[in-house]
């Protein structure tokens, strides 16, 4: 799994990338030194949760991809089966692009995780 | 957040002040704890008499359990003992709005605008409400402002009650000249909410109150005003432990649609609600037009 989110780092405009449970723990990751990925993991963990329960409450069904902006670049969470990729985005990226690029690397994580 | 309410309850045993007791209450209820937060309050209540935010905080609990009426009547006494109090002036508007009081509403908000003429926030939702039709206030407004008022029972939760806009017009804010925003202001969210796939949008403000909306039922406009705010604000905090501290856009996408927010500072948030054929880019100009307009692009 650390081998596949590498080569996801690899991909121009990506800044790290991790992969989290569900209750925000982290499985694997693969991030720039500095960044603190328990603190990440547990941040987005209940980003999700709360983006879960927007989507239950307003019919949006279930949470497909959730990505929040600032000035100095983007972090995009991507379902990954049952469990969230989370992608950090370098602030001159195309954020479209880049989720488009990241969806084959969801496919095989999921694979992954199903095996 | 165990470790600051520890800190904040042996704050208030050791030196109690009235906003160490309203944090330590606001921080119980976030815990999910408003059996703790209310002991907090009432015990706060009796130290310090004159702290309305302690009220307003009861209120708020009353309003969880949905009881309305008592958290009516203890936001009256939190406009009685703190007639400057910006919350509960905002709550018991967004009350009265619900039961269709407007004008009594507009009172509220035109108090707010003596003390914070510069909210655009309570600005463009006395603009909004100017524009709605409503029932007419039925008793004529008397002045509170700050005179000394007889101690008031608080409410307990089974307290019988008046209806939210009987129980206010004692406390009802003099009728005084608002400055509101031209309406103009909010034209920018009607051009928004006129794209393709748009089903809705509104402006919500930092507490997750609902400023204007447009073309969502009023019981959507409440429910997604506050879980877009909480989704919002998650999303500053996931950001900020990637070393960014300044959410401007978050995009939810789900099977059968999608949630955007746009935001400058988080003061206000502008929330739509697409269809997932809708790009955010798209939309991003038109919602920080509509920030840009109300003041805080």
């Amino acid at each position: 799994m650390d081998e596949l989110l590498q080569q996801l780092n690899h991909v121009r405009g990506i800044g790290g990338s991790m992969l989290l449970s569900a209750e925000g723990l982290p499985i694997a990751a693969a991030l720039r030194e500095g960044t603190d990925e328990n603190a990440l993991a547990a941040a987005a963990g209940v980003l999700m949760e709360s983006a879960a329960r927007l989507g239950r409450h307003l019919s949006l069904g279930g949470i497909g991809s959730l990505s929040t902006a600032g000035d100095q670049g983007a972090l995009l969470i991507l379902a990954a089966g049952k469990s969230w990729l989370a992608v950090i985005i370098d602030p001159s990226a195309n954020l479209a692009l880049l989720q488009l690029e990241a969806r084959p690397f969801v496919e095989r994580i999921s694979q992954r995780l199903t095996l | 957040m165990e470790s600051e309410i520890e800190r904040l309850r042996k704050k208030v045993e050791n030196f109690p002040s009235a906003s160490s007791y309203n944090r330590l209450a606001e921080l119980s209820r976030l815990a999910g704890d408003d059996g703790d937060a209310e002991r907090v309050c009432r015990k706060c209540i009796k130290e310090f008499p004159r702290n309305g935010q302690a009220y307003v905080i009861l209120a708020e609990i009353r309003l969880a359990q949905n009881k309305k009426p008592d958290a009516v009547q203890l936001l009256q006494i939190a406009i009685e003992r703190d007639p400057r109090s910006y919350t509960a002036h905002r709550l018991m508007a967004d009350l009265l709005i619900a039961d269709g009081a407007k004008d009594q509403a507009l009172a509220h908000l035109r108090q707010i605008v003596t003390f914070k003429p510069n909210d655009p926030a309570v600005s463009a939702r006395i603009v909004e409400l100017e524009g709605k039709p409503g029932k007419p206030a039925d008793t004529a407004p008397t002045v509170v402002g700050g005179a000394p008022v007889a101690r008031r029972a608080i409410p307990t939760a089974g307290a019988t009650p008046a209806t939210p806009a009987q129980a206010v017009a004692s406390t009802q804010p003099s009728a005084l000249p608002a400055r509101p925003l031209p309406a103009t202001r909010v034209s920018a969210l009607d051009a928004l909410c006129a794209e393709s796939g748009v089903s809705g949008a509104l402006v919500a403000d930092g507490s997750g109150r609902t400023v204007v909306a447009r073309k969502l039922p009023a019981a959507q406009e409440e429910l997604l005003a506050a879980l877009a705010s909480e989704v919002v604000r998650n999303g500053a905090a996931a950001l900020s432990t990637v070393g960014q501290d300044r959410l401007s856009t978050l995009t939810v996408v789900g099977a059968q649609g999608q949630m955007m927010a746009f935001s400058r500072d988080q003061r206000l948030t502008v929330i739509v609600l697409a269809s997932t054929q809708v790009r955010p880019a798209m939309l991003e100009l038109r919602a920080r037009q509509v920030l840009i307009d109300l003041g805080a692009g």
